[in-house]
Parts: structure tokens; sequence; C-alpha cells
């Protein structure tokens, strides 16, 4: 009887498995691709060279340590805008509600990313306090408040954990009270808090304020301005329709700079109107035009037995769009809203066009009112920049983690 | 004893109920707060105007503007009209917006078809591009690139590229093909004439070569046999260019345009001749070119992925080269994914020049706002925003039209 032996398992030919055989597949795959990635390797090296040299050696980061904690609040602790009291508490008290808020987030969602978020703000604000400033420029109390951080997290998540704060709809609650409360502490102007007036607000905190503001209101505006574009209500439809092109057709910086000219006619002498309500107005106005479009094109993707289904079921045409059509539409285009939310968080850049002094105008206004930093503005605006896109890309990663939980493209 | 039957009676909708009068007392409503909310607004306006002295009505356009504008490219004098000054500010913008939109679609489209790349490398670079680029704001980015150019050395000691071009922080100046002969149009006879008449004739060439590639490329179908369309149009193109560009020569004794390069003159070095780029032009297109491209990449990247992978595969086993399926298969049906969504950056892009206000290149806002101390805001926020409105209204017709030219025809 012939025996049948089991030919031995020979391993993969070594160019074809392993690291070497990931190379030759994505890097050398074909003559170009050999050739492209040899010219980008060599550009890489080059590129890294010259930059890494640049960063440790040539360029001088003194601009950004002078600048310190004038990027982060402005002008806000100066002794113009807070005399005679030490105002740095206030928007720390902000960052610390913020802090023990993620924590409770983090408690009821048990979710990865919420919890990543929770400990990246409170370590990298713990970190802050270790910065190798002396203690006149950067009191122990600056230090101590921004190391509370860390134990804020967990008492937030303790809260979150062992008090009735424990859904999702009473920390939204809870949100919106936090962030009025830090306004109003911001403001001051009681309980013996130096009042503080609005347009010495500045630095990070500022765009952050009205990035948010923007966020919270633009959303439900454009919500509606979008239902209303889409209804069969001929006076309501070309009211929208009017609203909505007329803002998406002008720059925003046109905009801002209007309603600081325009605006004040339109309403009577002595309107208590100050110029940061006016451009955060601006802002929301604009921003819900463009979240209109987008909400729109989320309501036209969906199928129309969606409703009809929902209209047979024997809702009403309101409980239709609340609990049936809206849910999808905004599921579906999650990705263009975190886009436009990204979008807002940059555009409040432009309000140097109102004079106020946010991030970037802090760093400009420094630059041209100290001209031996000239030379040095490439690291001023590197920095910044950078600043910018960890908040943007941090927005970017969130969309898409949502877009991942509530299974977009999978349903 | 039977009971007697209940009847029902139908008393129809009580009004209360009725969709069409809940819709219609809604829309009047809404139609009569709006009314009266602009009612409002336009009567303080005109308490103000009255009260306060606001200066309304168009009658100052005819007016001297007497301020300089610092970029024109048309013929500006002080002593011009505001009209006129808005209408040089306005191609100020124009331009950089074609130009723009020119250079940052072809980089877009670099870059999105690199990040679908197989070569790992050149996908990864792309995808950083896209990523740090579109994630920090323009703002930061014209600043940045801004304050380079500034510190470029002055003119009197340029920087020199491959001995003909010069860069400083006036901007760049490149050799340039400058028509020759130059003296009136009307009485300098055919020497003045003679660029004028070959660029007609090179139009002709342009208009023949097309129409060389169509015919082959008929035959080519038609009878398939290999025509080499794109070769024999390029040649017939060529062919009637140079022979209208040797006929000027022979008869006018001089070629029709001549490479001018620039020199350096005078003791400040101020550059002569050539083609210069003003230092404010330079910085707000390569911030406004690298910021766009970097949505468009992800806008034909996007259209790339629409495109059933079963095309593709077709493609290649007809035996079309990797190039010949891009460019053939692939991009006429990405187009129509990418030319909407295309249109509203092209208006993005012209909408953000207006920051070119913060770097010196005097575009329709910034001039606007310039005007603003002098003439009356109402009237100049008027004409700004139909500016703005027909500048978007001529993007969106030419989109559309292209759209409409490679959407799908017929069935």
């Amino acid at each position: 009887m012939a025996q049948t032996v089991n030919a031995p398992t020979l391993p993969p030919p070594p160019l074809s498995a392993g690291a070497l055989g990931w190379a030759r597949e994505n890097l050398f795959g074909s003559r170009l691709s050999g050739a492209l990635t040899l010219v980008s390797a060599a550009a890489i090296a080059v590129g890294l060279w010259f930059s890494l040299a640049w960063i440790f050696f040539s360029a001088d980061w003194e601009v950004i340590v002078k600048l310190g904690g004038r990027f982060v609040i402005g002008q806000y602790n100066a002794e113009t805008s807070c005399p005679g009291q030490n105002c740095f508490w206030r928007p720390q008290a902000g960052l610390l509600m913020a802090t023990a808020l993620l924590g409770v987030f983090w408690a009821i969602t048990a979710s990865v990313s919420v919890k990543r978020a929770a400990f990246a703000v409170a370590l990298t604000s713990a970190a802050f306090a270790f910065l190798p400033y002396s203690l006149n420029e950067m009191g122990w109390d600056v230090r101590l408040l921004l190391l509370a951080n860390v134990p804020a997290l967990g008492a937030g998540w303790a809260i979150g954990r062992h008090t009735p704060l424990n859904t999702p709809s009473r920390a939204i609650i809870a949100s919106v009270g936090a962030f009025l409360l830090t306004l109003l502490l911001l403001r001051g102007g009681f309980l013996g808090l130096e009042p503080v007036v609005v347009e010495k607000w500045g630095g990070l905190m500022l765009n952050i304020l009205l990035a948010l503001t923007g966020i919270v209101f633009s959303f439900p505006l454009g919500v509606g301005l979008a239902l209303g574009r889409r209804s069969n209500l001929p006076v309501l439809k070309l009211l929208c329709v009017f609203f909505i092109e007329v803002m998406r057709g002008m720059p925003l910086i046109t905009l801002l700079f209007m309603s600081q000219v325009l605006v004040p006619l339109a309403f009577p002498e002595n309107f208590p109107l100050n110029s940061v309500t006016r451009a955060a107005i601006v802002i929301i106005l604009f921003s819900a035009a463009y979240m209109a479009e987008n909400v729109r094109g989320g309501l036209q993707s969906l199928h129309p037995g969606q409703a009809q289904a929902s209209r047979a079921l024997g809702l009403a045409a309101w409980q239709t769009t609340l609990f049936i059509s809206l849910p999808q539409a905004i599921r579906n285009v999650i990705p263009a809203l975190a886009n436009q939310f990204i979008a807002l968080f940059k555009d409040t850049s432009l309000v140097y066009i109102i004079a106020m002094l946010d991030i970037v105008q802090i760093g400009r206004a420094f630059i041209q009112g100290n001209t031996e930093y000239l030379l040095h503005a490439r690291e001023l605006f590197i920095f910044i920049a950078v600043v910018f896109w960890v908040f943007t890309y941090a927005m970017s990663y969130f969309s898409k983690r949502l877009e991942t939980h509530l299974g977009v493209g999978q349903r | 004893m039977a009971q007697a039957p209940r009847v029902l009676t139908y008393q129809g909708i009580p009004v209360w109920r009725h969709v069409v009068i809940i819709q219609w007392t809604l829309q009047i409503v809404s139609a009569v707060l709006v009314v009266a909310l602009v009612a409002w607004f336009f009567s303080n306006i005109a308490n103000a105007i009255q009260d306060r002295n606001i200066p309304y009505g168009f009658d100052f356009l005819s007016r001297q503007y007497q301020t300089p504008i610092g970029e024109h490219f048309i013929p500006y004098e002080p002593s011009d009209t505001f009209g006129y000054a808005l209408f040089v500010a306005a191609t100020n913008t124009a331009i950089v917006a074609v130009v723009g939109v020119a250079l940052a679609t072809a980089l877009g489209i670099a870059v999105g078809v690199a990040r679908l790349s197989s070569n790992w490398l050149v996908a990864r670079i792309a995808g950083a591009y896209v990523e740090f680029f579109r994630n920090v704001p323009l703002l930061i980015q014209l600043l940045f690139w801004f304050y380079i150019v500034l510190s470029l050395p002055p003119t009197r000691n340029t920087h020199v590229l491959f001995g003909r071009a010069y860069i400083n922080n006036a901007g760049v100046s490149i050799p340039w093909p400058l028509p020759t002969g130059g003296g009136d149009l009307y009485s300098g006879g055919l020497a003045a004439l003679a660029p004028y008449l070959w660029l007609a004739s090179a139009a002709i060439a342009v208009a023949a070569g097309f129409v060389v590639h169509r015919i082959l490329t008929r035959r080519e179908i038609e009878t398939g046999r290999a025509s080499y369309p794109i070769i024999s149009g390029t040649a017939a193109a060529v062919l009637i260019g140079a022979v209208g560009w040797v006929a000027l020569m022979i008869v006018n004794g001089d070629a029709p345009f001549a490479i001018s390069t620039p020199a350096p003159q005078g003791a400040f070095g101020r550059i002569a001749g050539g083609f210069t780029v003003r230092a404010g032009l330079f910085v707000l297109l390569i911030g406004l070119v690298i910021y766009t491209a970097a949505f468009i990449a992800e806008i034909v990247r996007a259209g790339i992925q629409s495109v059933r992978k079963g095309q593709l595969e077709a493609a290649r086993a007809l035996g079309l080269s990797p190039i010949g399926v891009l460019r053939l298969v692939t991009f006429p049906q990405a187009l129509r994914v990418i030319v909407p969504p295309l249109i509203s950056q092209c208006l993005n892009l012209t909408k953000n020049s207006s920051l070119g206000g913060a770097i010196g290149y005097s575009e329709l806002t910034s001039v606007t706002i310039t005007m603003t101390q002098t003439a009356p805001a109402i009237s100049l926020f008027i004409l700004i925003m139909a500016s703005y409105l027909a500048m978007s209204l001529a993007w969106s017709l030419a989109g559309n039209l292209y759209n409409w030219r490679i959407g799908f025809k017929g069935a």
C-alpha cells in the first residue's frame, strides 16, 4: 500500500509576507510606485532634518513663553480690566466645572472616548501647573487651581455614579447651567466680584466661549430653518430661503464688520447690546444658515416611506418630524454637522475685525507692538495653529466615534 | 321598547383644528412678526438718520475717493470716483477668486488622487496635508505666510532664484513674455498690432487643434484604427501657432512677444521688467490655495470612491492603462459627484478672499471698510452685498452649466 505523506508546509516566499512583503506590496508595488516612495521618502527625510534642526536650534520660542497665560485669557486679568483683584481664578473655575462635567459624562456613558477626553483635559490642565515660570509670573493659587482639575475629574465621576445627576438629560441641563454660571462669573459685578466688561475677555477663552454659544444656539435655529425651507407653507418657505441664501452669500467678516457699524443703527440709541453680543449673534445666524443646508440634505436623504409609515401609524405631523424624520436626518449628516462645528470654531478667529483680542489677535498685536520679535512671528503662529489643530482634530475624532456608535452606514 | 338609534352627524372639523386654517394662521403670524421686526429696524434706522445726521444715499458714488488703493490691475488714480474705486476693489477680489480657484483645483485634485494612491507613503503624506491644513483657521495660515514674506530681505538685497527670478519682501518677480513693439494701438501700425494678431492666431490654433482632435477621435471610434487624436491635435495647434509667429516675424521684422527678464534698478533695487506678483496677492494666493485645496482633495477623494469598483475592473480588463482608467473611466463618472460641492468651494474661496485685508491686500471688503469712514455705511453694505451675490451667482451659473454638460444625458 502506498503511503501518503503530507508535503511539509513551506514558509511563504520571503518577499511576500511579513514586513518585507508589506513593503513590497505597499511601497514598491510597481516601478512608478517605487520611484514615488523613494522621492517622497527623500523629501520627508530632508524636510524632517531641516524642521527638527529649526525647531531645536534656530527657532526661538521665547515669544510663546513671554505671552504665556495671555494666550488663554487675553487681557482678562490685566489691571485695566480687573482692577485691584486677582481675577484669574474665574476662568479657572469655569475650567474646573468643565472637567467635573466631563467626569459626570464619563460615569454616565461609560464610553472610552469620553473617558479619554476627560483625562486629556484634566491631565493637560494639571500639567500646566508645572510650567517653569517664577512664582511672581504664575502664582501658587494659579498652580493649585490647575492641579485641582484632577480631583475635579474624580469628583465629577463620583457625582455621576452616586447622585441623582446620573442621566444624560440631567447632565446636559447641568452643563447648560455650568456654562451660564461661567458666563456670570466671568462677567462679575456681584458678591464683591469686580465686573469685567465683555470687551476685555480674550484669548482662547473667547474663542471657546464664542464657539460654544454658536454651537448651542445655531443648531436648533438651523434645524428650524431647514424644516421651514422644506415645508409646504409658501410664506414660511420664502422667508427661510431668503434668510439662508443672504447669509450664505456674504463673507462672515463683512457681516461681523457691518454688525458693528449698521446693527447699532437698527436699534434705538442706548439699547443694551455690546459688541461681543452682536458678534455672537452674527456668528449664530451665519452658522445657522449653513447648518440648515446640512440638515436639509439629511432630510432629503430620507425615504418618503418613513414619514408615510409614521403618518399611517397615526402620529401627528409634528410627532413624525420630531421622532421619525429629524433623528434619522441628523444621524445621516453627522460628518457634515461636525465639519460645520469645526468651521464655526475656526471662524471665531475672525473677531479681529471688531477689535476683540482672541488668541490669534493677541499674538498679532504682540508682534506689532514688539517689532524685535518680527522674525519670530512664525514660531508664534505655528504654536497657535497647533493649539487650534488639537481642538479641531479632537472634534473630528469625536464625530467619527459618534458615527460608529450610532451605526451610520450600517443600518 | 326599541331604543331610538343614535344618529351620528358629521359636524365638520372644528375651526381651530382645521389644517388649512392652522397653516395659514401660522404663516400670517410669522410673516407679520418678520415684517414688524424689519419695520422696527427701518424706523430705528430712519430715526438715526434724522436725529444723528447719519449720511445715506448713493450720491457719494460719483464723488472723488481721494484714497490710494494698494494694488490694482486696472488703472486707478486717487482722483477717481468712489464707484470706480469699488469696481477696482471688486476686480481685485475677482482676480484672486479666479486664479485661486484654478490653482486650488489643480492642487486639490493632485492631493485627492494621491490620498487614494496604492503607495502607502504617498497616501499618508496626502492625508497629513489634508488633516492639518483643513483644521487650522485660514487667518492663522495667512498671517504665518505674511510674516514669512515680511522677513524676506528687502528689494535692495533680494534673493535670486536660478539667476533670473527674484523673491523679496515686496513680492515675486519672474521672467514673462511681454508684447514687443508697443506704441499706440491706433497709430503704431503693424508693430503695435503684432502681439494681438499673434494672440488671435493662437486662439485659432487652439480651436483648430480641438477640431482635429474631435474628428480623429470620431474616426478612431468608427473605424477602430488608431488615429492618434491627442498627438495630431496638439501638432496642428503648435503648427498653426508657429506659422503665425514666423509670418509676423517676417512681415514685422521682430517677434510679437519677447521674454522680459526682471532686473533690479536704481539705488533701492526696485525690480523692473518681467512679471511681479506683489506680496499681498502672493501671500493671499498661497494661503487660499493651500487651505482650499485641502477641502477640494476630500471632495475629489469622495468622488473617486463613489465610482463602483466593477467599473475599474472592467476598464482594466479591457486593457486600459492605470492612467487611462483614471482619465477615461473614473474621472468622468467621479466628476458628477465632485462638481456640486466643488462649486460651493469656489464660493468659499471667493468669500474667504475677504481676509486679504488682514495681510494688506486691497480686496472688496477691506476697501469697503476703509470707505465707511467717508461714505454712508448703509449704502456700502447694500453695494457689497450685491457684489458678493453677483460673484456667487456667476460661480453657480458657470458651475451648473458645466455640471449640466457632464451630467447624464437622455434616458
